[in-house]
């Protein structure tokens, strides 16, 4: 009877066990309101199927949108520990360093593999408009919207989050010996693929950039055999106008040893615009100043329209602070037209009584972005007024 | 809420005292004596916190007035010790200022508005005065006698050199060629007889700026952040990365008991570094105010042991010293 006794609660615990567990997943309350067909898709998320609902949500209220607890990105790492380290290292695509993992997957389930929001390459495609999406003469991998057979999606090591450097990753399908033999002119081992080739497509066969530069059109020897050829002082001799920006207080001409710091935004062969650029301002531009695009994204009241660096900045050389395109005021009147002719007084005859420099919008405003609307360097209910207008 | 400790605990040793006057008065001094050591502790503590915080005050500032005109876009600052004076290039008004050791404006030099955006400027042993003249890309020598300038365009291993930053020792010209990033030494007929090149390890862009000390020459390359100690041969005796305490470093300046100090342009502050790289502590912010930085170019020691920082976006020469 002793034996009976002592054995009955342990039965009761094993029922409770087996039959709670089920009890649960018939009654989750949450299934009430919200469709449970909707979280079955061909993938479903480890929590989701668990019912667990509440590893992310809480039922009752909560400060995150969704009645998430905690921010989209703090609890995906916090299952997914071994990604938010590996997602801090190198160069981070923006989604992830936004924390924004809900740009690309659906936490709940999905019909395709790593419960991403759509298929691969539209998924791509929502957040890169300006990629052209079709090309007479494509990549076999960009035909099949197989964007990750080159991409990283979440880091890389290497610019435009390629999977390895781009020739290493171009001769991983293509063969050496057989891009000797269609490059029988070249001096040596065919190297920088994308210097002349579009890594998505082309209009051209050979998937050969579309616009390409005179010299080289009229053969290597324009440049390669000729003194100073291939360096900066070479470009320049053709380019009269860029040259007298290298005159400039401020330049871009930099560059370690015996490089030539034209290259290192400009193809020398072929590219998609007639500039010659390697890719947007926004990728080429963050390649070395990564801080201020770092701080521009975390600001809470950014410039709206930053993404061309070239609206605001003189990128060859300029002799106004910062490499603007004219002074603090007449940059920003490009646009902003009606404050130029209605504001506080600017201009030669205004003097900040702090420098003795003549007032600007920039005297006021940080255009990247700041703290404070419209870019305010300072509060501007007051603070910022004070600064100089000690006596109010 | 230390201090506020501190006061309860001699609040405490006081109700003891009151208690039991003959028992606890030998406690009542270890009490007292522990809590005064903990005070002397704490402000110890503080002082030397704000010491390390705030080691270098503003003394002055060079500026010139409305009647000469506001600088704009100042770059460098070259001091003549004999001379007690402070040049300063005025780049964007095309003009050299002299200030003498108390910060009273002495003179404004523009060549007869010969000068093209001068950037940079040295002046010999012989009163000879040299100028980086960016806006004709050349080192010009200025004859003050005949009132003439005389442009330089270099080249070296067939390239256009384009001048940048310059310093004078010992008959030699150390140039800063902008295009390379190299250090170029050339001697007084302007032959380029040495080069200092950044090792071209990833992530290097080229040197921004150098400065000389004693026979070695310390230079920074600001896209790796990492400073190059040469010797005079030409060997690397120390390579130090600044690391995540700088992001965008622009000039530097070594103290004479070796304290590197790093002006990062971005960040509008000064950041210290003991010789292995250690972080020190950083200080001023941006702003226009006195003693604030706005888009800083260059940081040197005076040979009275100021700091100076030539502030381009301010239009001024800000001077500290400890």
């Amino acid at each position: 009877m002793r034996n009976q006794m002592r054995l009955s609660p342990l039965l009761l615990i094993l029922l409770f066990a087996l039959v709670l567990p089920a009890i649960g997943q018939a009654s989750n309350p949450c299934f009430k309101c919200h469709k449970k067909q909707l979280f079955k898709k061909r993938f479903t998320h480890q929590p989701v199927a668990d019912n667990k609902c509440g590893a992310c949500h809480n039922p009752h209220v909560a400060r995150y949108k969704n009645l998430l607890q905690h921010k989209i990105a703090t609890l995906c790492f916090s299952c997914h520990e071994k990604s938010a380290r590996e997602f801090s290292k190198g160069i981070v695509h923006a989604p992830v360093r936004k924390g924004n993992c809900t740009a690309c997957h659906d936490a709940h389930a999905s019909n395709v593999s790593s419960l991403l929001n759509k298929r691969l390459a539209d998924s791509c495609f929502s957040c890169h408009k300006t990629t052209p999406q079709k090309f007479k003469h494509p990549h076999a991998p960009f035909a099949k919207g197989d964007c990750t057979a080159c991409h990283q999606p979440h880091q890389a090591d290497n610019g435009y989050l390629l999977k390895e450097d781009s020739d290493k990753l171009c001769f991983s399908c293509h063969q050496k010996a057989t891009l000797q033999q269609k490059h029988p002119n070249f001096p040596k081992q065919p190297a920088r693929c994308l210097s002349c080739h579009n890594p998505h497509g082309s209009k051209q066969k050979a998937l050969m950039r579309n616009e390409m530069h005179q010299p080289f059109k009229q053969g290597c020897k324009s440049c390669h055999d000729k003194k100073q050829g291939t360096s900066a002082a070479g470009c320049l001799k053709c380019h009269p106008t860029i040259k007298q920006k290298m005159y400039a207080t401020h330049s871009h001409l930099t560059s370690p040893g015996d490089g030539n710091s034209c290259l290192e935004c400009h193809s020398p062969h072929a590219g998609d615009k007639k500039n010659l650029l390697k890719s947007s301002q926004q990728v080429l531009c963050r390649k070395c100043h990564e801080e201020t695009y770092r701080r521009k994204d975390a600001s809470p009241y950014p410039h709206p329209d930053a993404a061309t660096c070239s609206n605001c900045h003189d990128v060859h050389g300029s002799s106004n602070a910062a490499m603007l395109k004219g002074d603090g005021n007449n940059v920003c009147e490009q646009c902003h037209k009606a404050q130029g002719q209605f504001t506080h007084p600017v201009g030669a005859k205004i003097r900040d009584p702090r420098t003795g420099l003549a007032v600007t919008c920039v005297s006021c405003h940080y255009p990247m972005g700041t703290e404070y609307k419209y870019q305010l360097k300072r509060n501007g209910q007051k603070e910022l007024c004070m600064l100089c207008h000690k006596a109010y | 809420m230390l201090t506020a400790e501190g006061i309860a605990l001699s609040r405490f040793s006081t109700k003891i005292s009151k208690n039991a006057p003959g028992k606890f008065a030998m406690k009542k001094n270890v009490v007292l004596s522990s809590s005064l050591l903990f005070l002397i502790l704490l402000l110890f503590l503080l002082g030397g916190k704000a010491e390390a915080k705030t080691p270098w005050h503003w003394q002055m500032s060079l500026r010139t007035d409305a009647v000469v005109g506001a600088m704009n876009m100042p770059s460098a600052l070259f001091v003549d010790a004999n001379k007690d004076r402070y040049y300063i290039a005025d780049c964007g008004n095309n003009r050299l200022l002299s200030f003498d050791r108390e910060g009273k404006l002495l003179h404004s030099f523009t060549a007869n508005d010969e000068l093209k955006t001068p950037y940079d400027m040295i002046r010999t042993e012989t009163n000879e005065l040299w100028v980086v003249e960016k806006g004709l890309n050349s080192l010009t020598q200025i004859d003050s006698q005949a009132k003439k300038t005389i442009p330089h365009t270099l080249q070296y291993k067939e390239r256009t050199v384009f001048p940048d930053r310059v310093e004078y020792k010992n008959n030699h010209f150390y140039l800063l060629d902008k295009a390379s990033g190299d250090i170029l030494v050339l001697d007084k007929d302007l032959t380029i007889k040495q080069s200092f090149t950044c090792p071209t390890e990833k992530g290097a862009g080229g040197f921004v700026d150098f400065k000389l000390v004693g026979k070695d020459i310390w230079s920074l390359d600001q896209r790796s952040k990492t400073i190059y100690h040469f010797r005079p041969d030409g060997g690397i005796a120390d390579r130090i990365r600044l690391g995540k305490d700088v992001h965008s470093p622009v000039s530097l300046a070594i103290s004479q008991i070796g304290i590197i100090y790093i002006l990062d342009r971005l960040d509008n502050k000064v950041s210290s570094f003991d010789r292995s790289g250690r972080f020190k502590y950083s200080f001023l912010t941006a702003g226009q105010s006195q003693g604030q930085l706005y888009f800083p170019r260059e940081i040197l020691f005076d040979p009275w042991g100021q700091l100076c920082i030539v502030d381009e976006g301010n239009g001024r020469v800000e001077i500290f010293r400890r």
